[in-house]
Protein backbone atom coordinates (compact mmCIF):
# COMPACT_ATOMS: atom_id res chain seq x y z
CA UNK A 1 0.00 0.00 0.00
CA UNK A 2 1.11 2.92 -0.95
CA UNK A 3 1.75 6.22 1.58
CA UNK A 4 -0.94 8.27 0.18
CA UNK A 5 -3.58 5.21 -0.24
CA UNK A 6 -2.55 4.05 3.59
CA UNK A 7 -3.34 7.72 4.50
CA UNK A 8 -7.19 7.68 2.57
CA UNK A 9 -8.09 4.61 4.09
CA UNK A 10 -6.85 5.59 7.54
CA UNK A 11 -8.70 8.76 7.29
CA UNK A 12 -11.93 6.67 6.16
CA UNK A 13 -11.86 4.37 8.42
CA UNK A 14 -11.45 7.29 10.95
CA UNK A 15 -14.77 8.93 9.62
CA UNK A 16 -16.76 5.72 9.68
CA UNK A 17 -15.86 6.04 13.38
CA UNK A 18 -17.80 8.79 13.76
CA UNK A 19 -20.64 7.44 12.17
CA UNK A 20 -20.72 4.55 15.28
CA UNK A 21 -24.34 5.37 16.89
CA UNK A 22 -23.94 5.70 20.63
CA UNK A 23 -24.92 2.60 22.30
CA UNK A 24 -24.13 3.13 25.70
CA UNK A 25 -22.77 -0.23 25.65
CA UNK A 26 -19.62 -2.45 25.72
CA UNK A 27 -20.30 -4.52 23.47
CA UNK A 28 -21.93 -4.29 20.03
CA UNK A 29 -24.10 -7.33 18.53
CA UNK A 30 -25.23 -8.30 22.36
CA UNK A 31 -26.12 -11.47 23.38
CA UNK A 32 -30.01 -12.52 22.51
CA UNK A 33 -30.55 -12.28 26.24
CA UNK A 34 -29.76 -8.51 26.49
CA UNK A 35 -32.07 -7.34 24.43
CA UNK A 36 -35.56 -6.81 26.90
CA UNK A 37 -38.99 -5.88 25.11
CA UNK A 38 -38.26 -2.05 25.77
CA UNK A 39 -35.17 -2.28 23.60
CA UNK A 40 -36.57 -4.42 21.25
CA UNK A 41 -38.95 -2.16 20.25
CA UNK A 42 -36.45 0.42 20.22
CA UNK A 43 -34.76 -0.81 17.89
CA UNK A 44 -36.93 -1.65 15.74
CA UNK A 45 -38.68 1.07 15.15
CA UNK A 46 -37.97 3.51 12.02
CA UNK A 47 -35.58 6.24 12.17
CA UNK A 48 -38.05 8.78 10.66
CA UNK A 49 -40.59 8.52 13.82
CA UNK A 50 -39.37 11.42 15.38
CA UNK A 51 -42.26 12.88 16.75
CA UNK A 52 -41.74 13.60 20.75
CA UNK A 53 -38.19 12.66 21.25
CA UNK A 54 -36.08 14.90 23.43
CA UNK A 55 -34.08 17.76 21.78
CA UNK A 56 -32.85 21.11 22.64
CA UNK A 57 -34.13 24.35 21.10
CA UNK A 58 -31.72 24.91 17.74
CA UNK A 59 -31.65 28.38 16.43
CA UNK A 60 -34.28 28.41 13.52
CA UNK A 61 -32.71 29.50 9.95
CA UNK A 62 -33.86 29.76 6.30
CA UNK A 63 -31.71 28.32 3.61
CA UNK A 64 -31.19 29.14 0.26
CA UNK A 65 -31.70 26.27 -2.01
CA UNK A 66 -28.91 25.09 -4.34
CA UNK A 67 -29.13 24.10 -8.07
CA UNK A 68 -28.95 20.43 -7.28
CA UNK A 69 -31.50 20.16 -4.55
CA UNK A 70 -34.18 21.52 -6.76
CA UNK A 71 -33.00 19.41 -9.56
CA UNK A 72 -33.26 16.59 -6.91
CA UNK A 73 -36.81 17.43 -6.68
CA UNK A 74 -37.73 17.36 -9.58
CA UNK A 75 -35.88 14.29 -10.66
CA UNK A 76 -37.79 12.37 -8.41
CA UNK A 77 -41.51 13.78 -8.83
CA UNK A 78 -40.89 13.09 -12.86
CA UNK A 79 -39.79 9.50 -11.49
CA UNK A 80 -43.46 9.79 -9.79
CA UNK A 81 -45.01 11.20 -12.58
CA UNK A 82 -43.91 8.61 -15.42
CA UNK A 83 -44.52 5.77 -12.62
CA UNK A 84 -41.05 4.55 -11.75
CA UNK A 85 -42.16 4.59 -7.88
CA UNK A 86 -45.18 5.34 -6.22
CA UNK A 87 -46.01 7.56 -3.55
CA UNK A 88 -45.33 5.14 -0.61
CA UNK A 89 -42.32 2.86 -1.51
CA UNK A 90 -40.65 6.25 -2.23
CA UNK A 91 -41.17 7.32 1.25
CA UNK A 92 -40.07 4.23 2.90
CA UNK A 93 -36.95 4.22 0.73
CA UNK A 94 -36.35 7.38 1.51
CA UNK A 95 -37.41 7.57 5.12
CA UNK A 96 -36.88 4.33 6.51
CA UNK A 97 -35.08 1.85 4.04
CA UNK A 98 -31.43 4.54 4.22
CA UNK A 99 -31.26 3.40 8.10
CA UNK A 100 -30.76 5.94 10.92
CA UNK A 101 -27.07 6.78 9.94
CA UNK A 102 -28.15 7.90 6.63
CA UNK A 103 -30.92 9.43 7.55
CA UNK A 104 -29.82 11.57 10.61
CA UNK A 105 -26.64 12.04 8.65
CA UNK A 106 -27.06 13.09 5.27
CA UNK A 107 -28.63 16.64 4.01
CA UNK A 108 -32.08 16.62 3.21
CA UNK A 109 -32.28 16.00 -0.50
CA UNK A 110 -29.13 14.16 -0.21
CA UNK A 111 -31.39 11.44 1.05
CA UNK A 112 -34.22 11.92 -2.16
CA UNK A 113 -30.93 11.77 -4.34
CA UNK A 114 -28.84 8.41 -3.08
CA UNK A 115 -32.72 6.86 -2.91
CA UNK A 116 -33.26 8.10 -6.75
CA UNK A 117 -30.05 6.60 -7.51
CA UNK A 118 -31.04 3.08 -5.67
CA UNK A 119 -34.26 2.98 -7.49
CA UNK A 120 -32.65 3.15 -10.69
CA UNK A 121 -30.36 0.19 -9.81
CA UNK A 122 -32.76 -1.59 -7.52
CA UNK A 123 -35.65 -1.96 -10.14
CA UNK A 124 -33.06 -2.68 -13.18
CA UNK A 125 -33.50 0.33 -15.27
CA UNK A 126 -29.74 0.68 -14.98
CA UNK A 127 -26.61 -1.09 -14.17
CA UNK A 128 -23.84 -0.70 -10.89
CA UNK A 129 -21.34 -0.26 -13.50
CA UNK A 130 -23.94 2.04 -15.92
CA UNK A 131 -24.03 4.34 -12.62
CA UNK A 132 -20.01 4.25 -11.81
CA UNK A 133 -19.43 4.95 -15.32
CA UNK A 134 -21.42 7.78 -15.29
CA UNK A 135 -20.84 9.38 -12.09
CA UNK A 136 -17.21 8.99 -13.71
CA UNK A 137 -18.07 10.55 -17.36
CA UNK A 138 -19.50 13.36 -15.28
CA UNK A 139 -16.60 14.01 -12.82
CA UNK A 140 -14.42 14.02 -15.84
CA UNK A 141 -16.56 16.51 -17.47
CA UNK A 142 -15.61 18.96 -14.58
CA UNK A 143 -12.43 18.85 -14.63
CA UNK A 144 -12.27 19.30 -18.03
CA UNK A 145 -13.99 22.34 -17.55
CA UNK B 1 -37.55 32.03 -18.59
CA UNK B 2 -36.73 28.37 -19.30
CA UNK B 3 -33.06 28.79 -20.23
CA UNK B 4 -32.53 30.85 -17.34
CA UNK B 5 -33.10 27.87 -15.07
CA UNK B 6 -30.05 25.61 -16.37
CA UNK B 7 -26.46 26.08 -15.47
CA UNK B 8 -23.54 25.63 -16.91
CA UNK B 9 -20.91 23.37 -14.93
CA UNK B 10 -19.94 25.35 -12.66
CA UNK B 11 -15.92 26.51 -12.74
CA UNK B 12 -13.15 24.07 -12.17
CA UNK B 13 -12.01 26.58 -9.55
CA UNK B 14 -14.52 25.69 -7.53
CA UNK B 15 -14.59 21.85 -6.08
CA UNK B 16 -17.92 19.65 -6.92
CA UNK B 17 -19.75 18.12 -4.79
CA UNK B 18 -20.81 14.59 -4.73
CA UNK B 19 -24.16 15.54 -4.43
CA UNK B 20 -24.08 17.73 -7.26
CA UNK B 21 -22.14 14.69 -9.43
CA UNK B 22 -24.72 12.55 -8.20
CA UNK B 23 -27.32 14.55 -9.25
CA UNK B 24 -26.55 15.24 -12.85
CA UNK B 25 -25.63 11.27 -13.49
CA UNK B 26 -29.16 10.36 -12.45
CA UNK B 27 -30.76 12.87 -14.13
CA UNK B 28 -29.03 11.96 -17.40
CA UNK B 29 -29.60 8.20 -16.69
CA UNK B 30 -32.81 8.16 -16.24
CA UNK B 31 -33.33 10.78 -19.43
CA UNK B 32 -31.40 8.32 -21.56
CA UNK B 33 -33.18 5.62 -20.21
CA UNK B 34 -36.31 7.01 -21.27
CA UNK B 35 -37.48 7.37 -17.83
CA UNK B 36 -38.77 10.58 -18.13
CA UNK B 37 -37.96 13.29 -21.19
CA UNK B 38 -35.57 16.36 -19.93
CA UNK B 39 -38.88 18.76 -21.04
CA UNK B 40 -40.71 16.43 -18.02
CA UNK B 41 -37.95 17.63 -16.21
CA UNK B 42 -37.74 20.93 -17.62
CA UNK B 43 -41.52 21.74 -17.37
CA UNK B 44 -41.83 20.35 -13.31
CA UNK B 45 -38.78 22.91 -12.56
CA UNK B 46 -40.69 25.76 -14.30
CA UNK B 47 -43.69 24.63 -12.29
CA UNK B 48 -42.15 24.66 -8.77
CA UNK B 49 -40.74 28.17 -9.66
CA UNK B 50 -44.51 28.93 -9.69
CA UNK B 51 -45.11 27.90 -6.46
CA UNK B 52 -45.64 30.03 -3.03
CA UNK B 53 -47.44 30.99 -0.42
CA UNK B 54 -49.68 33.74 -2.37
CA UNK B 55 -52.60 31.13 -3.17
CA UNK B 56 -53.30 29.64 0.56
CA UNK B 57 -52.71 33.89 1.96
CA UNK B 58 -55.57 34.73 -0.62
CA UNK B 59 -57.93 31.88 0.93
CA UNK B 60 -57.83 33.55 4.02
CA UNK B 61 -57.99 36.46 2.87
CA UNK B 62 -61.13 35.68 0.54
CA UNK B 63 -62.22 34.00 3.90
CA UNK B 64 -62.31 36.69 6.41
CA UNK B 65 -63.77 38.58 3.87
CA UNK B 66 -66.54 36.04 3.16
CA UNK B 67 -68.43 34.03 5.99
CA UNK B 68 -69.75 31.23 3.45
CA UNK B 69 -66.40 31.42 2.00
CA UNK B 70 -64.84 30.90 5.06
CA UNK B 71 -67.62 27.75 5.80
CA UNK B 72 -66.52 26.09 2.73
CA UNK B 73 -63.22 26.47 2.95
CA UNK B 74 -62.57 24.90 6.56
CA UNK B 75 -65.28 22.31 5.41
CA UNK B 76 -63.60 21.63 1.52
CA UNK B 77 -60.46 23.03 1.56
CA UNK B 78 -59.71 21.29 -1.97
CA UNK B 79 -63.12 22.63 -3.65
CA UNK B 80 -61.99 26.44 -1.64
CA UNK B 81 -58.83 26.36 -3.40
CA UNK B 82 -60.22 26.41 -6.90
CA UNK B 83 -60.70 30.04 -6.33
CA UNK B 84 -57.29 30.78 -5.48
CA UNK B 85 -56.34 29.04 -8.64
CA UNK B 86 -55.02 25.91 -6.94
CA UNK B 87 -56.47 22.61 -8.85
CA UNK B 88 -55.12 19.65 -6.73
CA UNK B 89 -56.93 17.12 -9.16
CA UNK B 90 -56.08 18.44 -12.20
CA UNK B 91 -53.07 20.43 -11.82
CA UNK B 92 -50.31 20.43 -14.60
CA UNK B 93 -48.09 19.86 -15.12
CA UNK B 94 -48.88 16.12 -14.88
CA UNK B 95 -52.75 16.89 -14.95
CA UNK B 96 -53.46 14.28 -12.22
CA UNK B 97 -51.85 16.78 -9.21
CA UNK B 98 -48.97 15.84 -7.72
CA UNK B 99 -47.11 13.31 -8.66
CA UNK B 100 -46.24 12.56 -4.68
CA UNK B 101 -49.88 11.48 -4.45
CA UNK B 102 -51.72 13.89 -2.00
CA UNK B 103 -54.96 16.03 -2.55
CA UNK B 104 -56.69 16.69 0.43
CA UNK B 105 -56.41 19.64 2.19
CA UNK B 106 -57.63 20.95 5.22
CA UNK B 107 -57.87 24.77 6.18
CA UNK B 108 -57.53 24.54 10.45
CA UNK B 109 -59.70 27.61 11.75
CA UNK B 110 -57.70 29.16 14.23
CA UNK B 111 -60.28 30.91 17.12
CA UNK B 112 -59.28 33.61 20.26
CA UNK B 113 -58.69 30.78 22.03
CA UNK B 114 -57.38 27.71 20.18
CA UNK B 115 -54.22 28.01 17.89
CA UNK B 116 -53.28 25.87 15.20
CA UNK B 117 -49.75 24.95 14.00
CA UNK B 118 -48.57 22.43 11.51
CA UNK B 119 -45.92 19.68 11.59
CA UNK B 120 -44.92 16.53 10.11
CA UNK B 121 -43.42 14.25 12.67
CA UNK B 122 -42.70 11.38 9.80
CA UNK B 123 -41.14 13.57 7.13
CA UNK B 124 -41.53 16.94 6.15
CA UNK B 125 -45.49 16.77 4.55
CA UNK B 126 -46.43 20.34 3.13
CA UNK B 127 -49.37 21.67 1.21
CA UNK B 128 -46.67 22.28 -1.56
CA UNK B 129 -49.09 23.70 -4.24
CA UNK B 130 -50.75 26.39 -2.51
CA UNK B 131 -48.01 27.21 -0.09
CA UNK B 132 -44.78 26.39 -1.73
CA UNK B 133 -41.55 24.67 -0.72
CA UNK B 134 -41.32 23.88 2.91
CA UNK B 135 -38.95 26.25 5.14
CA UNK B 136 -35.64 23.86 6.02
CA UNK B 137 -36.63 24.47 9.49
CA UNK B 138 -39.93 22.88 8.91
CA UNK B 139 -37.84 19.58 7.65
CA UNK B 140 -35.57 19.24 10.38
CA UNK B 141 -35.91 16.32 13.04
CA UNK B 142 -35.63 18.94 15.88
CA UNK B 143 -38.75 20.93 14.65
CA UNK B 144 -40.38 17.68 14.01
CA UNK B 145 -39.23 16.29 17.66
CA UNK B 146 -40.02 19.24 19.49
CA UNK B 147 -43.50 20.96 17.84
CA UNK B 148 -45.42 18.01 19.09
CA UNK B 149 -44.52 17.77 22.67
CA UNK B 150 -43.50 21.73 23.64
CA UNK B 151 -45.23 23.51 21.20
CA UNK B 152 -45.92 26.98 23.12
CA UNK B 153 -41.63 26.64 23.89
CA UNK B 154 -41.32 26.11 20.35
CA UNK B 155 -43.67 28.89 19.15
CA UNK B 156 -41.90 31.19 21.62
CA UNK B 157 -38.71 30.59 19.78
CA UNK B 158 -40.50 31.28 16.90
CA UNK B 159 -41.25 34.93 18.58
CA UNK B 160 -45.15 33.71 19.32
CA UNK B 161 -46.13 33.81 22.85
CA UNK B 162 -49.54 33.02 23.70
CA UNK B 163 -51.30 33.64 26.39
CA UNK B 164 -51.36 30.36 29.02
CA UNK B 165 -55.28 30.07 28.32
CA UNK B 166 -55.09 29.52 24.89
CA UNK B 167 -54.90 26.15 23.89
CA UNK B 168 -52.68 25.03 20.95
CA UNK B 169 -53.41 21.91 18.48
CA UNK B 170 -50.40 20.73 16.72
CA UNK B 171 -51.59 19.14 13.38
CA UNK B 172 -49.52 16.48 12.01
CA UNK B 173 -49.39 15.96 8.34
CA UNK B 174 -49.59 13.05 6.32
CA UNK B 175 -49.24 11.82 2.84
CA UNK B 176 -52.33 11.90 2.25
CA UNK B 177 -53.58 14.85 4.23
CA UNK B 178 -51.77 18.65 4.53
CA UNK B 179 -52.99 21.50 6.03
CA UNK B 180 -52.78 25.27 6.46
CA UNK B 181 -53.79 27.80 9.38
CA UNK B 182 -56.72 30.51 8.96
CA UNK B 183 -55.53 32.51 11.54
CA UNK B 184 -57.91 35.19 13.90
CA UNK B 185 -58.20 38.24 11.22
CA UNK B 186 -56.75 41.25 13.41
CA UNK B 187 -57.78 43.75 14.67
CA UNK B 188 -56.99 47.35 12.91
CA UNK B 189 -57.73 45.80 9.46
CA UNK B 190 -61.50 46.45 9.32
CA UNK B 191 -62.38 47.64 5.54
CA UNK B 192 -59.20 46.26 4.31
CA UNK B 193 -59.49 44.94 1.10
CA UNK B 194 -58.43 41.26 -0.22
CA UNK B 195 -55.23 42.22 -1.74
CA UNK B 196 -54.54 44.69 1.77
CA UNK B 197 -55.41 40.84 4.06
CA UNK B 198 -53.58 38.62 1.94
CA UNK B 199 -50.08 40.77 2.02
CA UNK B 200 -50.26 39.95 5.68
CA UNK B 201 -50.86 36.25 5.79
CA UNK B 202 -47.21 35.47 5.69
CA UNK B 203 -45.78 31.98 5.20
CA UNK B 204 -44.88 31.30 8.87
CA UNK B 205 -48.66 32.12 9.78
CA UNK B 206 -49.84 29.51 7.13
CA UNK B 207 -47.85 27.33 8.89
CA UNK B 208 -49.03 28.46 12.58
CA UNK B 209 -45.70 29.79 13.91
CA UNK B 210 -46.71 33.44 13.41
CA UNK B 211 -50.00 35.14 13.40
CA UNK B 212 -50.87 38.06 11.41
CA UNK B 213 -50.67 41.67 12.17
CA UNK B 214 -51.16 44.62 10.56
CA UNK B 215 -47.75 46.18 9.21
CA UNK B 216 -46.05 42.98 8.66
CA UNK B 217 -45.80 41.39 5.31
CA UNK B 218 -42.85 39.37 5.55
CA UNK B 219 -41.43 36.58 7.84
CA UNK B 220 -39.91 36.95 11.17
CA UNK B 221 -36.02 37.82 10.02
CA UNK B 222 -33.43 34.60 10.83
CA UNK B 223 -30.23 33.83 9.55
CA UNK B 224 -30.22 32.52 6.27
CA UNK B 225 -27.91 29.77 5.29
CA UNK B 226 -26.15 30.81 2.05
CA UNK B 227 -26.43 28.20 -1.07
CA UNK B 228 -22.98 27.38 -2.56
CA UNK B 229 -24.74 27.35 -6.17
CA UNK B 230 -27.93 28.52 -5.14
CA UNK B 231 -31.32 28.09 -7.34
CA UNK B 232 -32.09 31.52 -9.39
CA UNK B 233 -35.46 32.66 -9.59
CA UNK B 234 -35.80 35.24 -12.22
CA UNK B 235 -39.55 36.21 -11.10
Amino acid sequence: MSQSTREQVMRHLETVTYLQPALHKPQQAPYPDEIDHALYRAYTRSAHDVGGEADVPIRWEEKQEEQWELNTFATCECLAWRGVWNAEERRRRQNVDLGQTQYLGLPYYGRWLLTAARILVDKQHVTLTELVNKIDEVKGRYEQG
Amino acid sequence: MSNDHHHPPAPMVEEVSDFEVLEMAVRELAIEKGLFSADDHRRWTEYVHTLGPLPAARLVAKAWLDPEYKKLAVRDGVKASLDVGVDWINSPPTGFGTPSDYCNLRVLEDTPTVKHVVVCTLCSCYPRPILGQSPEWYRTPNYRRRLVRWPRQVLAEFGLQLDPDIEIRVADSNQKTRYIVLPVRPEGTDGWSEDQLAEIVTRDCLIGVAMPRPGITANAQRPVRPAVRPVHHDH
